[in-house]
């Protein structure tokens, strides 16, 4: 069994791979199972945690028992026949003429979600940022390194020339434009980076999936 | 009411208080018998073999503010036998009284530790708190504390001005809105990418392909996605116009709801709902790798004229645009995940970047929310503008002369600014 | 003879290359191979070389197959698994922090560690994982694993299995429920995090083996974060660290380090700058400099040999795209 699963998992990644040569029947063999097994997954993992784990057993609690053998069933949330009541209208599109319920539990879900998201970035990606920002540029008795020094004038002028970007209400023309030139400049910096990590990131899944070819596969590495 | 005695205290005072609290920590009266029970460790051994050490002091239990009444904090002096050299205590017992019936042990802390957060509480009950000071083979108690019961409190007043700021940001938001709804046009300049939309869609008509249009990866609650659509929604109607054909495998069955409204509420318009299909759009899979080996085979088997990739999109981003590119197709992207940013410059021909995303899709739909939002959130950008010129110039001034006033308006901001 | 057959007789040679191999494997013929250091110069050499002529040749005008680019770069991270050259490792400031921040915990001070990653993204995490786990038990600190992503938890468990294999983590004895807890997966996202906020136990009310939550010795006294020492979130994407950070560490002041796909590391340096994150390894490299620091040879480390040079590649090909480029100048689609 361990060979079959061995070979079956060689197959599947030499499979997926071939595509950097051309599309071609092995790639769409592969493409179909992994397409099939991962829709199916899902399905599987979305049903069992939400729906039953969730729901049903939120709503009908199973008898459990500790280790002591004490009850410690937990008490059912009726609560969750809300969601359930909303998840029952968001399939009421199945039925053309009264489709247009779905939509209010998707303006629930937008609306709540907007709601939840508003203080968490409000507060992780704007307030202590901007107070992240607030470094000195330059002094006498600043004990700083030249390093830090030039990161903070980085920080400053780049969150400063990158907000100005990103202000729709004034045409980018002048020192408004120029600035925000200097913004994308940075901004471009900051992609540049970003693109080298991503390089890093794909090395480190091809080199996975060499590890398990010449590795677990052929045992050629030692 | 000992333990309640304010910390500044002159210096003779401080130096008596001590010696007061370890005679008064041996009193019955104010150690309620613990002791009684917990004194001695070991009863065979004789007195003049005990180690003993002095009670912990100045034992105050304060309601944890802003919380939902479960907290009570602990504070003391430890023990003056607790040194690291020298010293003979070898840890702490806190025990803890519920509606004055009998104490029970809490915790158990190491020397050193000066503080204890009690959690879990009921806001229907008062509490007491006394700790032990433990040798090898004594214990001596402190004094309890007064009664306390914790408090639950309906507003955050730590998150005052991170109120106070979401209230000038939504209030501008809601004032830009209604300016918006009156009919006044709101300025928004020009995005660079948009103006490409319309020629894209005209090059894949003109060469009879398909438009393939990727939402990015995440639900119908993430607002990338739903700026996506809405530059559907303007897409569709050039494509209903035009009769091109468009494919939209997505990722999630909300997002295929909600695109197959999209593009048939644009053809509806256009007058041609028969040319219409659910076909259009379809669900592919969860899963994100599944998804986009689905969508790169579409790509190079359908060869779209035109691929759209508007939403939010993770480590697939590359992958896409890659194939995109090799394909030769004209490609729009936008995103305001950072990371995928740089892939979408590097393979496509137009990137909206970050929140040009939302300022176009406010820009095509024209609407006065998704206008007024925009607008309002300008004026958040421009406080939080004003707020790093002003914050970095003082800082750097104060630092380099020594102005204590700048010093002062860097903490004020560094207040303001700070969440906990 | 055409290309079908072309096709053909590559994909057959490299099947019965494949099954050779293998049964010399299973045969114990072949116990692996490794180039000696004279061996793999002469590779890096001719490798190199190759390229140089793939210059010279762009300048000439003749302009390189995609599927040459790729092969390069099959190469060049294949063939240094099989090298036997050690790479010095440098330790950056962020991923001394995750190891300081350990290093400074009490024994028996609890670690909350969530996996927020698939297999696919396990090439990375995975010895950044082990290492971290490993780092913890040596010192004697207590760990809670969960994980915001269905294959968390098993991820976990695939961790634990490989460091409790080493005789070192054998010696320390390692109990379940008393020095570590898999709590598994919980469905939700970053609602996960915020009732954590409050109460474990309403998320978990049992762990990924069934057990109770009150059964387990190391948790049952555990309510919220204010009960974890530090926290590292292992993390491939949504949900990850910055929702950890948006909730856990901004709204109840948790002490987290992060662990992150190199995708999503440039990302994270923004709260790692603002203090939000105590420390952060990125991708890789980062998991290769902790293995250096926790004095542990794990994978990362020996992956970085073929990560280095598929990056010299890379580099290499980007200048020669540049020379075409600059050679024929930018063609406009539209």
């Amino acid at each position: 069994m361990e060979h079959f699963a061995l070979w079956l998992a060689a197959f599947l990644t030499l499979g997926i791979v071939s595509f950097l040569y051309k599309d071609n029947p092995w790639y769409k063999l592969c493409e179909a199972i992994f397409v099939g097994l991962s829709a199916g997954y899902w399905f599987v993992v979305l049903f069992w945690d939400n729906i039953y784990g969730k729901f049903w057993v939120g709503v009908f609690p199973l008898e459990e028992f500790d280790e002591a053998g004490r009850e410690i069933t937990a008490e059912p949330d009726y609560w969750l026949f809300v969601g359930a009541a909303l998840g029952i209208l968001m399939l009421m599109r199945l039925v053309p003429n009264i489709g247009w319920i779905s939509r209010w539990p998707l303006a629930f879900i937008v609306g709540s979600t907007a709601g939840l998201y508003l203080i968490n970035y409000f507060s992780s990606n704007m307030m202590r940022q901007v107070q992240g920002t607030i470094v000195p540029l330059f002094g006498a008795g600043y004990d700083a390194s030249a390093y830090a020094i030039v990161g903070n004038i980085v920080v400053a002028v780049g969150t400063f020339a990158g907000l100005v970007y990103f202000f729709f209400s004034k045409e980018h023309r002048g020192v408004f434009g120029g600035t925000a030139k200097v913004g994308v400049f940075f901004l471009m910096l900051t992609f540049g980076a970003s693109f080298g990590y991503t390089v890093m990131s794909r090395m480190s899944l091809l080199i996975g999936r060499m590890d398990f070819l010449l590795g677990d596969w052929l045992g050629m590495i030692k | 009411m000992l333990a309640r005695l304010p910390k500044n205290l002159p210096g003779g005072v401080s130096l008596i208080l001590p010696f007061l609290f370890i005679c008064f920590s041996f009193s019955p009266v104010l150690s309620q018998g613990i002791e009684a029970e917990v004194d001695t460790l070991d009863p065979a051994v004789p007195d003049s073999e005990l180690v003993v050490a002095a009670p912990v002091t100045s034992l105050i239990a304060s309601d944890y503010k802003y919380d939902n009444g479960e907290v009570i904090e602990l504070s003391w002096v430890p023990s003056i036998d607790d040194q690291l050299v020298g010293g003979n205590v070898i840890g702490y017992s806190l025990y803890r009284s519920e509606n004055d019936g009998e104490p029970t042990l809490i915790a158990e802390l190491l020397p050193g530790v000066n503080n204890y957060t009690d959690e879990g509480l009921s806001r229907l009950s008062t509490y007491r708190y006394t700790i032990l000071t433990l040798t090898v083979n004594h214990e001596t108690p402190s004094t309890m504390t007064a009664p306390i019961t914790p408090e639950r409190e309906w507003i955050n007043f730590d998150k005052k001005y991170l109120f106070l700021i979401a209230l000038i940001i939504g209030g501008s938001v809601m004032f830009f809105i209604e300016t918006a709804r009156r009919g006044k046009k709101l300025f928004v300049r020009k995005i660079a990418g948009l103006e490409a939309v319309d020629d894209a869609v005209g090059r894949a008509t003109e060469m009879g392909r398909p438009i393939l249009f990727i939402p990015g990866i995440l639900d119908m609650d993430d607002v990338q996605t739903l700026a996506g659509l809405t530059i559907l929604g303007r897409i569709s109607r050039i494509i209903a116009d035009y009769d091109t054909k468009i494919f939209m495998p997505v990722s999630r069955s909300l997002v295929m709801t909600a695109g197959r409204e999209t593009i048939k509420a644009a053809y509806q318009a256009a007058g041609r709902p028969e040319k219409y299909s659910d076909d259009m759009v379809s669900y592919v899979t969860d899963e994100q790798f599944g998804y986009v080996a689905a969508v790169d085979g579409i790509m190079v088997r359908e060869k779209p004229a035109t691929v759209f990739l508007l939403g939010a999109f993770f480590a697939e981003s590359l992958i896409l645009a890659e194939t995109g590119n090799y394909i030769g197709a004209i490609q729009i992207a936008g995103t305001a995940r950072p990371a995928q940013l740089p892939f979408f410059i590097a393979a496509c021909d137009f990137t909206l970047i970050g929140e040009e995303l939302f300022a176009a899709s406010a820009y095509l739909s024209d609407e006065p929310k998704a206008l007024g939002s925009l607008k309002g959130q300008d004026v958040g950008k421009a406080l939080a503008m004003v707020i790093i010129v002003v914050g970095v110039l003082a800082i750097t001034i104060g630092q380099a002369w020594h102005v204590d006033f700048m010093m002062s308006l860097v903490d004020t901001l560094t207040n303001i600014f700070s969440t906990k | 003879m055409s290309t079908r057959a072309k096709e053909l007789i590559t994909i057959a040679i490299i099947a019965v290359f494949s099954v050779v191999i293998y049964i010399l494997k299973i045969t114990g013929v072949m116990t692996g191979i490794e180039f000696s250091g004279t061996v793999s110069t002469i590779i890096i050499i001719a490798i190199f070389l190759a390229l140089l002529v793939i210059l010279i040749r762009t300048l000439r005008g003749h302009l390189v197959d995609r599927r040459t680019v790729f092969l390069f770069i099959a190469f060049s991270v294949a063939l240094p698994l099989l090298m036997n050259i050690s790479q010095k490792i440098t330790v950056s400031g962020e991923v001394e922090q995750v190891y300081n921040a350990v290093i400074d915990l009490q024994p028996g001070s609890r670690v909350l560690v969530s996996f927020d990653y698939d297999p696919a993204s396990a090439p990375e995490l995975q010895p950044m994982a082990e290492s971290f786990l490993r780092l913890c038990f040596m010192r004697d600190l207590k760990v809670i694993v969960m994980g915001l992503w269905p294959q968390g938890p098993q991820q976990a468990e695939l961790a634990m299995s490989t460091i409790l294999e080493d005789d070192e983590m054998k010696a320390k004895n390692i109990k379940y429920g008393i020095d570590y807890v898999n709590l598994g997966y919980q469905a939700g996202n970053e609602f996960v995090v915020q009732r954590m906020g409050s109460d474990f136990k309403s998320m978990f009310r049992k762990d990924y083996s069934g057990r109770a939550y009150d059964d387990l010795p190391l948790v049952k006294n555990v309510k919220n974060f204010s009960n974890i020492d530090y926290s590292f979130n292992l993390s491939a994407g949504y949900p990850g660290t910055q929702e950890w950070v948006q909730v856990a560490v901004d709204r109840y002041g948790l002490k987290m380090g992060g662990g992150n796909t190199a995708v999503q590391a440039p990302m994270m340096y923004t709260y790692l700058n603002a203090g939000q994150l105590e420390g952060l390894l990125g991708g890789m490299s980062g998991g290769a400099e902790f293995e250096y620091l926790a004095n542990f040879t794990g994978k990362a480390t020996k992956y970085m040999l073929s990560q280095s040079f598929a990056h010299m590649v890379v580099v290499a090909f980007i200048i020669i795209g540049n020379a075409a480029f600059f050679r024929s100048g930018r063609e406009k689609k539209l």
